[in-house]
Formats: C-alpha cells, sequence, structure tokens
C-alpha cells in the first residue's frame, strides 16, 4: 500500500517513533509546510500524537526520509555530488 | 511567447513572506540583466490579474510562489489562480512552481501533449525557519539553506540555461548544502540531522516535467 493511501489508522503506530524524531528539533526552528502553516516541535508532536491530516503529512515525511536513509540514497546522492 | 518573466508573490503568512523576499531576489537579478519582468505581489497575485496578463503578454517564463496542492496552485489569501481547468493557459512555457505538491498531478497535466516544461514539487517543499529571524527573512541563514538552491532553477534559467540543468543545478545546491550542514561546528548533531532531513525531503521530491531542453 502507498503512503498516501493508508488511513490514519495505519499510522498511529508510527507516532512513537516520529515524535521522538521531532523531539530533538530545537525549540528556535519552526517547520514551514506550506498551506497547512509553520509549526515549532510541540505543535508538530501536537499533530502527530493526534494524527490528524498534519500529523499523518508529517508522519508521511519522516518514514520518507528513514526509508531514503535505509536504502542508502542520501548516501548515494551526496557521494555522486 | 515573449521573453518576459511572470512572478508571483503572494504574501500573507511566514512562509509566502520568506518565498516573497526570494523571489524579490530573483526579480531584481531579471532587472539587472534587462529582462522584462512582472511583479504580482501580495495582493495583486490573483487569477484575474495573472490571467488577463498571461493572454495579453504571452510570457515564456512563469515563477509561481505560493501554496499549492497536487492540483491547485494558489495566489493571495489562497485564491486559486491555476487548477486543471485553466491551466492550459500554461501551455508551452516554462513553470516554476515554489510551493507543494502540484509536481504531482497539475505540472505533468501543464505540460501533456505540449512543449512545455513544468518545475516543482511531488510533495511538500518544506522549510525550515530560524524563529529568530522570522519577521526578517534576510537575516534568517537556517531559511537560506532550503531557499538559496530553489531560487537557482529561475536563477539558472535567467543565464539561458537549457530546463534540465536549471533543475539539475538547484537539486545540487540542495546536496552541497547538506554537506555543509555536516562540516557545521557550531550546531548539535541533532539539529544538523533536522536540516539534513528537510534539505533531502526537497531534494527527493523536486521533479521536472515535459519539455527538459527548454530555454528561456
Amino acid at each position: 500500500m502507498s503512503e498516501n493511501k493508508k488511513s490514519g489508522k495505519e499510522y498511529e503506530k508510527y507516532k512513537e517513533l516520529v515524535i521522538a524524531r521531532i523531539e530533538i528539533m530545537p525549540s528556535n526552528y519552526k517547520l514551514s509546510l506550506g498551506s497547512e502553516g509553520t509549526f515549532d516541535k510541540d505543535e508538530l508532536m501536537h499533530h502527530v500524537n493526534k494524527v490528524d491530516h498534519i500529523g499523518i503529512k508529517v508522519i508521511q515525511m519522516e518514514l520518507r526520509f528513514i526509508k531514503a536513509i535505509a536504502e542508502g540514497k542520501l548516501t548515494k546522492a551526496l557521494v555522486s555530488a | 511567447m515573449n521573453k518576459i518573466l511572470l512572478v508571483t508573490r503572494p504574501k500573507y503568512d511566514d512562509a509566502t513572506e520568506y518565498l516573497a523576499f526570494y523571489a524579490g531576489l530573483i526579480i531584481k537579478q531579471a532587472k539587472d540583466k534587462n529582462i522584462d519582468c512582472k511583479d504580482f505581489e501580495g495582493e495583486t497575485a490573483n487569477s484575474k490579474n495573472i490571467t488577463k496578463f498571461i493572454h495579453k503578454k504571452d510570457p515564456s517564463l512563469c515563477f509561481i510562489n505560493g501554496h499549492g496542492t497536487e492540483t491547485f496552485l494558489y495566489g493571495h489569501k489562497d485564491e486559486i489562480i491555476f487548477d486543471n481547468k485553466n491551466c492550459k493557459i500554461l501551455n508551452n512555457r516554462i513553470i516554476y512552481a515554489r510551493a507543494c505538491d502540484a509536481g504531482a498531478l497539475l505540472g505533468r497535466r501543464i505540460v501533456k501533449e505540449n512543449e512545455g516544461c513544468f518545475i516543482g514539487y511531488q510533495w511538500p517543499f518544506s522549510f525550515i525557519i530560524d524563529s529568530k529571524w522570522s519577521t526578517k527573512p534576510h537575516n534568517d541563514k537556517v531559511a537560506a539553506l532550503f531557499l538559496e538552491p530553489s531560487n537557482l532553477v529561475v536563477n539558472s534559467l535567467l543565464k539561458g540555461n537549457e530546463t534540465n540543468e536549471a533543475n539539475a543545478k538547484s537539486r545540487s545546491k540542495i546536496l552541497e548544502n547538506i554537506k555543509e550542514v555536516m562540516k557545521m561546528k557550531d550546531k548539535e548533531d541533532s539539529e544538523k540531522l533536522v536540516l539534513i532531513k528537510y534539505l533531502y525531503l526537497n531534494y527527493d521530491g523536486q521533479v521536472i516535467h515535459g519539455n527538459k531542453s527548454l530555454v528561456f
């Protein structure tokens, strides 16, 4: 199943992992997520915890990055740059 | 088709303020090169003004800044300026949409069965803002890591590069910035990881559709 087709319920299992990864964000940083708005880490964690549509976007982004790391895509891109 | 740069840059929230500031740098570069440029800034970035201008002046390069979805590109205060119904007016042009998601569907549709080129993002175009500087985008060195590479798309096109080259230079600059972040001595590893993550996601999400050898 593609990331976009998963329901909110299916993202529940990633909540803790994603929140732990957001927790390291410096408190002066805010993530601009297009029309969804701009969020500091507490707001991001709140949305992820609720698994609302913003939370799902954030989870999808984290999963995409974890997958890229696991598959060596980032390393490959950096080496070839 | 005329060698004119059209820029849309609504300004009504943090994200659009930053995009508008960086788009302003491109407008300055275009003026320095004596390139005709039409700037739809703030509330002038609306569907009526932009559509009228495209029909009348036939610009060959459109630099769209603002919010987006897979099927819409927005102007001031989320007014839809381009969607599946009216996107034909963008046919045969070079479009760079610095907006979320439009590269997934709308961008493909814009260049379908014509000679145009679309550069954009197939998922959210995201960037980190240092809240110490959120009222002064020009001082925000963190946001610059994300927005300078995106400016390179249009900067490169203004220099006469082909669309494929402009896209590649921009993506390559993101990788350069990732390497720069890795070397930063004044940041904790956790902070570096946050920056690298969102830089990489923009790199991975930046797509080009249509004519890859088009020149402005």
